[in-house]
């Protein structure tokens, strides 16, 4: 892969090389503010809160009122 | 073939790499530059005397200092406890009290990553100042057991188990009428992991106007606008 990237690249040796600088910097720029700002949250190990969605209301744990 | 199957694997152990460098060090980055921009926005309306009643989602509603993490440690504490407001500062259970407010103020935040503001919520002892500065005052929590409930200043407990944040703190009920001003701390433990939860409570002891000058607690701090 890197091989053909190099191989592809045009402008002799000083063009190659720019060519990888952008291509490195385009890269990180890709992750850093798209991939892993997506990606962090979902991996478990900073979640902080307690969740509410198991609470049971007032009347769930009201006790039953018998016939 | 071999090779290109041995680049695929060197590139993929390097972004696994570069995504550690993101989560330890440019979150918090991020969140710097959040929280300042938070603090300047909250410094601006307090100087105009804009108060706002129901503070939107994202947005700061009053500042917090721990004076046992060092004069240094300010956040900006925002509304909301989503995955986008957290990576802001902590946040504020909507719906729970607000600062100084009869019941429960609870808030939660990062332990690690995103600046980590509960990195060391471990290290509070009973008896500590929790500082909060709102619009008119300062507000001086201590870290205390809080009496009549079940509620120790320090908790392990299960991330489902809501009640740390109820108006009364700990109780089955989630009516149940509050007649003490309780502030409460959720964050992930162990660091790294989300297995339990840590939970801090404090109990309201002094509320003082600003025009009064700093509490106590501060003593020896340099704080803008004072």
């Amino acid at each position: 892969m890197y091989g053909w990237i190099w191989r592809t690249l045009p402008g002799g040796i000083p063009g190659k090389l720019l060519g990888c600088a952008v291509l490195l910097f385009a890269t990180l720029v890709l992750l850093f503010l798209v991939v892993f700002p997506w990606a962090g949250p979902k991996l478990p190990f900073n979640h902080v809160t307690i969740d509410t969605t198991p609470s049971p209301g007032p009347t769930a744990t009201a006790p039953a009122v018998p016939d | 073939m071999a090779r290109g199957l041995g680049q695929l694997f060197i590139t993929a152990g390097l972004v696994i790499l570069l995504f550690v460098v993101y989560e330890l060090w440019w979150t918090g980055f991020t969140t710097k530059r959040d929280q300042h921009r938070l603090i300047t926005t909250l410094h601006q309306e307090w100087a105009h005397g804009v108060t706002i009643k129901d503070p939107p989602i994202g947005s700061a509603i009053a500042l917090l200092r721990i004076p046992r993490f060092g004069p240094k440690y300010l956040f900006a504490i925002v509304e909301g406890t989503s995955t986008a407001d957290l990576i802001k500062g902590p946040g504020h259970y909507p719906g729970t009290a607000m600062p100084g407010g009869l019941g429960n103020f609870a808030v939660a935040g990062h332990r690690t990553t995103y600046e980590h503001p509960f990195y060391s919520v471990n290290r509070l002892r009973s008896g500590d100042p929790i500082v909060l500065e709102t619009a008119h005052r300062w507000l001086t929590y201590t870290v205390e057991n809080i009496p009549g409930t079940d509620a120790r200043y320090q908790e392990i407990v299960s991330p489902s188990d809501v009640s740390v944040t109820f108006p009364v703190p700990d109780q089955l009920d989630p009516a149940a009428a509050p007649t003490q001003r309780v502030l409460t701390f959720t964050s992930c433990n162990p660091r790294y992991s989300a297995a339990q939860r840590i939970v801090i409570h404090a109990l309201l002891t002094d509320s003082q106007p600003k025009s009064a000058g700093l509490p106590a607690a501060l003593d020896g701090y340099r704080i803008r606008g004072t």
